[in-house]
């Protein structure tokens, strides 16, 4: 028992070491020390404004002023018709190689995407040429507790693809309430093997999550419960780390809510295609919302998701109205937040949605995730308004370097 | 005297007959204060689409609108001829059959008017849709072209001979003996035509006049391939033979071979067959058809390109990855194309179901707008022998007609309504399942 504030002090030592590499990173990479000067015809700046025309001066890979003109010497000269704030992703799988899941546990909060990312991969690559320059790397849903998540940088440069520069990490704790960890039972019938799996439905789901934080909060047994393990649940539980859950479907949020109101964690939901059936609730709790699997096209007649999920188009639109804190997050974010803003969701939102929202969501606003002072100087440079289907990117600038496309 | 007396009578009868029952049917109609993109020209600013009967009577900036016509004020709207789909294998059930060669069938006999895919295509301004077997048949059947309105399949046809749908990717075992086995075939075809003219000239002068067996058939086929559109009141008989005169129709050019391409070889193979045996060919191309772009230049015929039209690939050697965009790679190989839609499977969270996105993709990396619009409705016409009757606004065209709440392609732009031949079939003031969609809330 005395070892508690031992694990605590663990913890916190693992978590301000990696935010101290994070901060490393972050000033090794503002090798572009030139000044730039970005002049626009438009430039979006992420928070709902718009300045037509615009002017970004990027010194050292960050923003220092941004204003309708800027008069400056000695700083290279870089032209574009639109500009806004490189995308963020919430929710991304990029580059875990070796697959995201563990399949022989069902609770593995130490497994961390970060420790096993391969640069090289053709994800980071697609991202970074679909505008993404911050990703939120979460493990797979295969697992209960599937394990820590990371926050990358695609940078698009590096002799042999994307380099990637880490930001966080040990950002967030992954869960899944949802059925997809009771769909990898494959034990076949056989019962010595590590394929047997314990949650067979989502009343096992349920009972492996309250029991693993109800065990590290009294600090009792728990076969799934290591030294490890126990700092890092309760590192969450404490709320110094977030807790990321993967709810799709109405009755997987109202459980979180349960587990919410045992716990006194606040999870941040991943998914959400069914908060519009329990709409009411939400506007009560006001989660945050990461929505991922938006519908953006397809047929109005039969539209399901995930786990039989029912879909709405205009999600986002009815979060928004209701005050709901979310984001866009998943595939191909800038034709999600096209859709958003076509099924009626506002302009700015639908920016705000892809860059700001979830920077904000992953405590990353004062950083990045919109054009302003000090701020990155992450910027996509489109040849038409960006919310337009015929805009393409042009170029994308990650901490004040460009990469031209 | 009496007996041309009657005759004359029965005559005016049919006559009046037929025009009330045309003004009973139809109504005069009109859409003005259109921006009209007519695609065949310069498009017009306020213009009137006026309609008579179902067909387009005139389109024009200072057409005069007859009083019995009703209006459609689409003040600030645009007006496009109806979308095309170029090939798709919805609205059928199942696409392919097990038997590999089935040259004998008619996709007419498996559609299914009422399934989601003929709606979807209203809802999204598609008028009409080029339907042929899937790709997983080595010799699939005929095709047909429909409106993509109607009770029946027979109330929607506009084409019945579309073509044959061939396809070069062996659903089992090697390419090798796919392509083999489908060489067979094309020359059982060539050597019944051969066998029948060396009969016909043998016989030609002792049976002038006695009716020929074999060939009665295949004429009326053959005038329905050269033209009108089939209200399908007539039927073709079925016929024993069905299978090898449809090879026998295709190989004399009478009947278009659709030719699926899965790979870059297979455009090589298609090309050797269309030689070979003098096909009028459309290649259905897929996705790593692309590396042999410069092959299908030269050709005026457009190719149909696979929806997924961005995609990446690794170079299996150098590990490099490469973006693709089938778009950008045809056109700077010189090769017209059209769009074809991804089918519902895979369309959920993919905007490839809309025929306007894959046309803003198109835009997006190079293409001018005015020829990416120009491949939703008047290429495919063309390419699908249908351009006497749809493909662009002018005179004497059915009123396949399609209202857009702005300029296409836009983000905003919605389809407020589309027309066949000349009748509202759908409005999007009424589509609750899309309000549904658009205004969630709890139930």
């Amino acid at each position: 028992m005395s070892c508690v504030p031992m694990k605590h002090w663990l913890t916190m030592l693992i978590m301000s070491l990696s935010s101290l590499t994070a901060m490393g990173f972050t000033f090794g990479l503002a090798r572009g020390d030139d000044l730039v000067l970005i002049r626009a015809k438009h430039v979006v700046v992420g928070d709902g404004k718009v300045l037509s025309p615009g002017a970004v001066l990027v010194d050292k890979g960050k923003i220092t002023v941004v204003a309708e003109s800027i008069e400056t010497e000695g700083a290279k000269v870089v032209e574009a018709d639109w500009i806004m704030p490189g995308l963020v992703n919430a929710a991304a799988s990029y580059g875990v190689s070796g697959g995201n899941s563990e399949l022989s546990v069902e609770v593995a909060p130490d497994f961390r995407t970060a420790l096993s990312i391969d640069p090289d991969s053709r994800d980071f690559l697609e991202a970074f040429d679909q505008g993404v320059t911050t990703a939120h790397i979460i493990p797979g849903t295969d697992c209960v507790i599937g394990g820590c998540s990371c926050i990358v940088k695609t940078t698009g440069g590096g002799a042999s693809g994307a380099e990637v520069l880490m930001l966080a990490d040990q950002h967030g704790l992954a869960i899944a309430l949802s059925s997809d960890p009771t769909l990898r039972n494959q034990s076949r019938g056989r019962p010595d093997t590590v394929f047997m799996r314990q949650p067979t439905n989502r009343m096992g789901v349920v009972w492996i999550l309250r029991s693993t934080l109800h065990q590290t909060k009294t600090d009792g047994e728990s076969p799934y419960l290591s030294v490890e393990n126990r700092a890092i649940i309760s590192a969450s539980l404490d709320g110094k780390m977030p807790i990321y859950s993967t709810s799709r479907k109405d009755v997987d949020i109202r459980s979180l809510f349960t587990l919410q109101d045992e716990f006194g964690i606040q999870p941040i939901v991943i998914g959400g295609s069914e908060t519009y059936r329990i709409i009411d609730a939400i506007r009560e709790r006001k989660p945050t919302i990461v929505l991922t699997e938006q519908a953006v096209g397809a047929r109005a007649s039969s539209l399901r998701g995930q786990e039989g999920t029912e879909k709405r188009w205009n999600l986002a639109g009815q979060l928004a109205q209701d005050g709901i804190e979310f984001c866009l997050a998943g595939g191909n974010l800038l034709d999600q937040a096209r859709f958003a803003s076509r099924f009626g969701l506002s302009r700015e939102q639908a920016i705000a949605a892809i860059t700001l929202q979830p920077a904000k969501i992953l405590k990353l606003d004062q950083q990045l995730g919109s054009i302003s002072v000090n701020k990155d100087a992450d910027i996509l440079a489109f040849n038409g308004d960006p919310l337009e289907f015929t805009s393409g990117l042009q170029w994308v600038m990650v901490n004040g370097k460009v990469s031209t496309k | 005297m009496l007996k041309r007396f009657v005759s004359k009578l029965f005559c005016c009868a049919a006559v009046v007959a037929a025009t009330q029952s045309a003004a009973f049917a139809q109504e005069t109609l009109a859409i003005t204060g259109a921006k009209v993109i007519t695609l065949a020209g310069d498009p017009l600013e306020k213009g009137v689409v006026l309609i008579r009967d179902g067909k387009i009577e005139a389109v024009g900036t200072d057409v005069k609108i007859p009083l019995e016509a009703k209006v459609i004020d689409a003040t600030g709207q645009v007006v496009m001829p109806g979308f095309i789909d170029s090939h798709t294998s919805e609205g059928m059930g199942q696409a392919n059959e097990r038997n590999e060669n089935v040259p004998f069938l008619s996709v007419v006999d498996g559609i299914d008017p009422v399934v989601d895919y003929f709606e979807e295509c209203r809802r999204n301004g598609i008028t009409t849709s080029a339907i042929l077997p899937g790709n997983n048949t080595m010799i699939g059947g005929q095709g047909v072209v429909l409106k993509t309105a109607g009770q029946y399949v027979n109330d929607m046809i506009v084409k019945r001979d579309t073509g044959i749908k061939i396809s070069l990717r062996p659903s089992s075992g090697s390419r090798m003996g796919h392509i083999a086995r489908l060489r067979k075939e094309l020359d059982k075809a060539k050597q019944a035509i051969e066998k029948k003219k060396s009969g016909e000239n043998a016989e030609a002068k002792p049976q002038e006049n006695a009716p020929a067996q074999p060939e009665t058939p295949r004429p009326a086929e053959g005038e329905n391939v050269e033209g009108a559109p089939q209200d399908g009141a007539t039927p073709p008989a079925a016929d024993p033979n069905q299978g090898v005169d449809a090879l026998i129709a295709m190989l004399e050019g009478k009947l278009p071979a659709f030719i699926y391409c899965e790979t870059a070889m297979d455009v090589t193979t298609a090309l050797a067959l269309v030689d070979e045996y003098s096909l009028k060919a459309k290649f259905v191309l897929g996705k790593d058809t692309y590396k042999a772009a410069s092959l299908l230049a030269g050709r005026s015929e457009p190719v149909i390109l696979d929806p997924t039209l961005i995609f990446w690939e690794t170079d299996p050697r150098t590990q490099e990855d490469k973006k693709i965009v089938l778009t950008k790679v045809f056109s700077d190989a010189k090769v017209p194309f059209v769009f074809q839609l991804e089918n519902s499977g895979a369309g959920l969270t993919s905007a490839g179901s809309y025929l306007w996105y894959q046309a803003a993709i198109a835009v997006k990396h190079g293409m001018p707008e005015a020829d990416a619009l120009k491949c939703m409705s008047q290429v495919p016409a063309k390419l699908l022998g249908i351009d006497e009757f749809v493909g662009t606004l002018e005179a004497g065209k059915d009123a396949d007609i399609v209202i857009l709440s702005g300029e296409p392609l836009r983000l905003s732009t919605w389809v407020n309504k589309t027309l066949v031949r000349g009748k509202v079939v759908y409005d999007r003031s009424t589509d609750t399942k899309l309000e549904r969609l658009l205004a969630p809330s709890a139930e």
